[in-house]
């Protein structure tokens, strides 16, 4: 029995495996925001002028725009005099051609393949670590099918007319308090051009992660699907253990073209704080995508196991005829997160079709809310939509809230939603206990069980990584 | 606007009508009931707000409501279901048509309180939208703060199946008539609540007032 325990005890104190710190020399600009700061982003990253005047009009937006406040979030003051805006790896004469080997040690110890180690993953890979994207793999194979993936700075200096073309234009910048504060100061990330009929033959994926303290991280992606193209993105975050809050605010902005199709997944495992809910990141995202030619796809799959507080509603304007959008999602909160996490659908063509598959998980003292929207607009003839989400709560100190908003404005449209909120039964938990399965390893299964929906939508290299991500998750949830 | 209490064991049925006046607050204590049945015909413009308050172990509220709007009506709806502690029990479900240029809102919230564990609690919010000019909004929301819970809602905004239709139609009924059968049988899990004296005449009202719709459509 107390062997049993001892065991218990030694699993609920692994906490966070990626928490360490990587001892590069960093070079930092001075704490704080305004003008100079962002001249200074701007000079550092040698951008072209329209940049540098995108980057101001921004911050002139933010300053006269305040904090949102609807989410059901208990967000404490942030100082955003108080952060560090930008740091990076400081350059050394050979980069980028080789990489500095500590990086690459972290990035091993992340388990992701930089080198052409990969070729053997098959993964296409961009790291951004803290504020500059340090390489980009399989380019040139890429780069023979017209394919473009770099990261947002090189894209900036190559590419420069792709991205005017379509820089925010799904994430206007004064679309909200986070979104105008990363248009101002982003500092990296990472870029995607599918040219027409282009099939990508690998998973893109990028990693982020915030290594230095006192700094909040900024990246940016863009992604373009043109005409009959297709491609599946992935991104992984993580971030060391800190006992301060780290903010991070990103924006995605997703355009599919006609008949093209876009899959993008995420596993979001910044640092959620300790036990007692110290530190871990503040994970403020925009990610929006638009179906903009008709026939177009846009799927959504994201797992969410990390960060202190996560405000973040992947969206799809739904513009094309017959366009379609999925949403999957699995969101876990335990000790003291909260997560106020899921979806809008925007239909405004014609036979347009969305799904929402959300699962939340909530554990410890956490708060876990599903916030949605499905809009229906006049001209969305025969527009269709379907959302389930479910809630499973473990413990009695955690919350599970759903706040889905349905509107329309169409005859011939069609919502459903559907909510359901729950705890793991006794009887379950006494089954697997009676088969020699402990009340540990049982939650996983049943919580695995229960996800299973969303996490059969991953890319195959993904989809290990959550489902062990669950279980380290919610270990010390139970008893 | 005055509260509603129920007393412990009481066992209340109510029917609101139109012009009627709701109560601000219906507050259930230990082992009572209440049934209420919200109706709301085709002409009238409704604010309607209903705060249920389950306080006592063992009570219980079932809320009914329909709505037919046919012209320009504006109907709002906000129930706000407390679940303030254990062992309590609560169903809602509304129903309506929206045809016209009318405009319908409608929003609930369950709240289950932290310790208020064994709580049963449905809601659900069914639509039918008749014209392009009408427009539906629905906020179903749960906020629960308590584990052992059975809590689920669900939400619709549609059209009349054109399968049925055709159904009845290839059977000799009309097109008309068809529709007023599809949305009187739509209407009818919300009028089955209705106490036995008043269902007959309230359902032969809401019949007439369907047929008109349709016929004017």
């Amino acid at each position: 029995m107390s062997k049993d325990k001892e065991i218990l005890e030694g699993l609920t104190e692994k906490e966070y495996e990626h928490g360490f710190v990587t001892d590069v020399e960093q070079e930092f600009i001075p704490k704080g925001l305004n003008e100079d700061i962002i001249r200074l982003i701007s000079a550092k990253k040698e951008e072209p002028e329209w940049m540098l005047e995108f980057r101001l009009e921004a911050f002139r937006r933010w300053q006269k725009m305040t904090l949102p406040t609807w989410a059901h979030l208990d967000i404490p003051e942030i100082d955003f005099q108080d952060i560090i805006y930008y740091a990076a790896p400081k350059k050394a004469e050979d980069r980028p051609k080789e990489i500095d080997p500590e990086l690459e040690k972290t990035f091993d110890k992340l388990g992701i393949p930089l080198h052409e180690r990969a070729a053997l993953a098959g993964v296409a890979v961009d790291a951004v670590f803290d504020s500059v994207s340090v390489t980009t793999t399989f380019r040139s194979a890429l780069a023979e099918k017209g394919i473009i993936f770099c990261s947002f700075s090189e894209a900036v200096r190559e590419h420069p007319d792709l991205v005017r073309k379509y820089l925010a234009s799904v994430v206007p910048v004064g679309d909200n308090f986070y979104a105008a504060l990363n248009s101002a100061v982003f500092s990296d990330g990472s870029f995607v051009y599918i040219p027409k009929g282009v099939r990508c033959p690998m998973e893109l994926s990028s990693y982020f992660r915030i290594n230095a303290a006192g700094t909040g991280q900024f990246e940016r992606t863009l992604i373009v699907a043109d005409e009959g193209s297709f491609v599946s993105y992935m991104e992984g975050c993580t971030a060391p253990m800190r006992d301060e809050n780290q903010l991070h605010a990103a924006v995605v902005e997703i355009i599919v073209e006609k008949d093209a199709e876009v899959k993008y997944s995420t596993v979001q495992n910044w640092y959620p704080g300790d036990a007692e809910g110290r530190g871990g990141i503040f994970n403020f995202v925009t990610k929006r995508g638009i179906c903009k030619g008709s026939g177009s796809h846009l799927s959504w799959t994201q797992v969410e196991t990390g960060s202190a507080i996560t405000w973040k509603y992947p969206s799809t304007i739904l513009k094309g005829d017959n366009s379609s959008s999925e949403f999957y999602s699995v969101a876990v909160t335990n000790n003291f997160q909260q997560a106020d996490t899921g979806t809008k659908m925007i239909h405004i063509g014609r036979n347009t079709r969305s799904k929402i598959v959300s699962k939340g998980i909530s554990a410890g003292r956490s708060q876990n809310s599903y916030r949605g929207l499905v809009k229906m607009l006049p001209g969305a003839d025969n527009a269709r939509n379907f959302s389930q989400c479910d809630s499973l709560l473990i413990g009695d100190k955690c919350g599970a809230h759903t706040f889905p908003y349905i509107e329309n404005a169409n005859k011939s449209a069609v919502v459903e939603h559907e909510a359901t909120t729950s705890k793991i039964s006794e009887e379950q938990l006494f089954y697997c206990n009676q088969r020699g399965i402990g009340p540990e390893e049982a939650v996983g299964l049943i919580v695995n069980g229960y996800a299973r929906e969303v996490l059969s939508k991953l890319p195959m290299e993904f989809a290990v990584e959550a489902q062990k991500l669950l279980q380290v998750s919610l270990e010390g949830s139970v008893g | 606007m005055k509260d509603l209490l129920i007393h412990s064991g009481e066992v209340v049925h109510k029917v609101f009508v139109y012009g009627d006046t709701l109560p601000a607050r219906i507050i259930v204590e230990r082992d009572g009931r209440v049934d209420v049945v919200v109706l709301i015909m085709p002409g009238v413009s409704e604010d309607l707000k209903l705060d249920v308050e389950l306080v006592g172990e063992g009570a219980e509220a079932n809320i009914y409501g329909a709505y037919v709007c046919g012209a320009d009506e504006r109907v709002k709806i906000a129930v706000d279901m407390h679940h303030k502690v254990p062992h309590c029990n609560s169903r809602q479900l509304f129903k309506g048509v929206a045809g016209g240029s009318s405009r319908v809102d409608f929003y609930g919230k369950i709240i289950v309180a932290q310790d208020a564990q064994r709580t049963e609690a449905y809601q659900e919010n069914h639509n039918i939208l008749l014209s392009d000019n009408a427009k539906v909004d629905t906020k179903p929301q749960l906020e629960i703060y308590a584990d052992d819970v059975k809590c689920s809602h669900g939400a619709t905004i549609g059209r009349l199946n054109e399968e049925e239709q055709f159904y009845m139609r290839s059977r000799g009924i009309t097109l008309e008539d068809a529709k007023v059968l599809q949305m009187i049988s739509f209407i009818a899990p919300v009028l089955e609540n209705i106490p036995e004296a008043d269902r007959e005449q309230l359902s032969v009202q809401f019949e007439d007032a369907i047929r008109n719709i349709v016929h004017n459509s």
